[in-house]
C-alpha cells in the first residue's frame, strides 16, 4: 500500500519558489499573474499550494498570553531597567563631579612638570657628549700600556736583528 | 534626553515591542523564560543604543535585527535548540483537528506531538539565516525586504531562504498532510 506521502506530488520545478512567494503574498504583480495563469491548468502546483494553505498556518500557531503574563513581563523589565541604572550610578556618581576639572587639572600638571625639568636639567644635557680620559677603566688603560710596551719590545728586536745583520757583513767584510 | 523623557520614551518602546520580542525569542527558544529573558535583554539594549540607530532603516527593523542576533547568540551559546517534549503544550497548533480528525484522543495527542517534533527538527537542522527568514516571514508577517534588512541581505537571497525552508518544512511533513 501506498503511503499519503508517496501519493504527494512535487509542484512544477520552475513554479516551486514562486508558489511559496505565492502563498505568502509576496512577489510582483506579474508573477503573482503569471502564477495564478499556471495554477488554472497544473494540478500538481495546486495540491502544492493546498499543502502549503494548511501546513504552515499551524506551524506559527501562537500561543496565547493572559494579560497578567503581560502585565507581570512588564514589571520585569522595568524592574531590570532600574537595577541597571543603578549599577551605573554608584561608579558615575564618583566619576562626573570628577570629570569637571580632571582634564584642566591633568594638563596643568603635564605643563608644570615639563616646565620644571626644564629649569632643573638645563645645560645638563648635551647631544654628544665626550667622554673624559680620567673615566676610562683602569683595565682598559692598563691595557693600552700593555700594547706600549709591546711594541717597544718588538723594535728592541727588530734592532737587535738589524745591528746582528750589520756586525755579519762587517765581519764578512774584514775577512 | 531628560529622566522624564527617557522614561516615557521607554514605556512607549517596551509597551509596543515586547510582545513582538517575546514571540520572536519564543520561536528560537521554545522556552517561555528563556524568551522573557532573552526579549527583555533585547528591549533593555535598544533602550541603551537607541543612539546608534541611524534612521537609515526603520525603527522595527533595527529592533528586530537586534532581537534575532541575540537570539542567535543565544542558540549559539547554547549548542542546539531544544525539542519540546511530546504533549506538553495543548494549545499548540498541532492539536487541532485538521490533522487527526478519524482518531482518537490519544492518537491526536501522539501524532499531534510526533509532527511538533518533527518540525522542531526539520528547523534546527536548517542553517541559521534559513530558519530566521523563515520564521520571521511565517511568524511575524515581516516581508521580504524588511527580513533582507534585518539579516543584512538581499531580498533574492531571503527568496532562496524561504523557498527551501518551506520545502524541507513540507517534504518532513508530508505524512501528516
Amino acid at each position: 500500500m501506498k503511503s499519503h506521502a508517496d501519493m504527494l506530488e512535487t509542484a512544477c520545478k520552475e513554479f516551486e519558489a514562486d508558489l511559496v512567494l505565492y502563498y505568502y503574498g509576496d512577489g510582483v504583480e506579474t508573477e503573482r499573474s503569471r502564477v495564478e495563469d499556471h495554477l488554472q491548468g497544473c494540478g500538481h502546483c495546486n495540491r502544492f499550494l493546498e499543502d502549503l494553505h494548511k501546513l504552515l498556518p499551524q506551524i506559527s500557531q501562537p500561543r496565547e498570553f493572559s494579560p497578567a503574563f503581560w502585565a507581570d513581563y512588564y514589571d520585569e523589565v522595568v524592574e531590570k531597567l532600574t537595577a541597571r541604572q543603578e549599577k551605573k550610578l554608584w561608579w558615575r556618581a564618583f566619576i562626573t563631579p570628577m570629570r569637571v576639572w580632571l582634564v584642566p587639572a591633568f594638563g596643568t600638571a603635564v605643563v608644570a612638570i615639563l616646565a620644571f625639568a626644564l629649569v632643573l636639567g638645563k645645560g645638563s644635557w648635551q647631544a654628544n657628549p665626550e667622554r673624559p680620559v680620567e673615566k676610562i677603566p683602569q683595565e682598559i688603560m692598563a691595557d693600552v700600556n700593555q700594547l706600549e710596551f709591546f711594541k717597544s719590545m718588538d723594535m728592541l728586536e727588530s734592532l737587535r736583528l738589524i745591528e746582528s745583520l750589520d756586525r755579519t757583513k762587517t765581519g764578512a767584510k774584514n775577512i | 534626553m531628560c529622566q522624564k523623557g527617557e522614561s516615557q520614551f521607554f514605556e512607549v518602546l517596551v509597551r509596543r515591542y515586547m510582545e513582538k520580542a517575546f514571540r520572536i525569542a519564543l520561536d528560537f527558544t521554545h522556552n517561555v523564560e528563556e524568551a522573557k529573558d532573552l526579549s527583555q535583554d533585547a528591549l533593555l539594549r535598544a533602550f541603551s543604543r537607541i543612539q546608534q540607530f541611524d534612521g537609515r532603516s526603520s525603527f522595527y527593523t533595527w529592533f528586530y535585527r537586534l532581537v534575532v542576533n541575540i537570539c542567535l547568540d543565544h542558540t549559539r551559546r547554547k549548542g542546539k535548540i531544544f525539542w519540546e517534549r511530546l504533549g506538553d503544550e495543548p494549545e499548540d497548533g498541532f492539536t487541532r483537528k485538521e490533522l487527526t480528525d478519524d482518531m482518537s484522543r490519544p492518537d491526536r495527542e501522539a501524532m499531534a506531538g510526533e509532527a511538533k517534533r518533527r518540525v522542531d527538527q526539520t528547523l534546527e537542522a536548517m542553517p541559521k539565516k534559513q530558519r530566521t527568514a523563515f520564521l520571521l516571514r511565517n511568524h511575524q508577517g515581516l516581508s521580504i525586504a524588511d527580513i533582507a534588512k534585518v539579516l543584512e541581505t538581499t531580498e533574492g537571497t531571503v527568496r532562496v531562504y524561504l523557498h527551501r525552508a518551506v520545502a524541507a518544512l513540507r517534504q518532513s511533513l508530508l505524512e501528516f498532510v
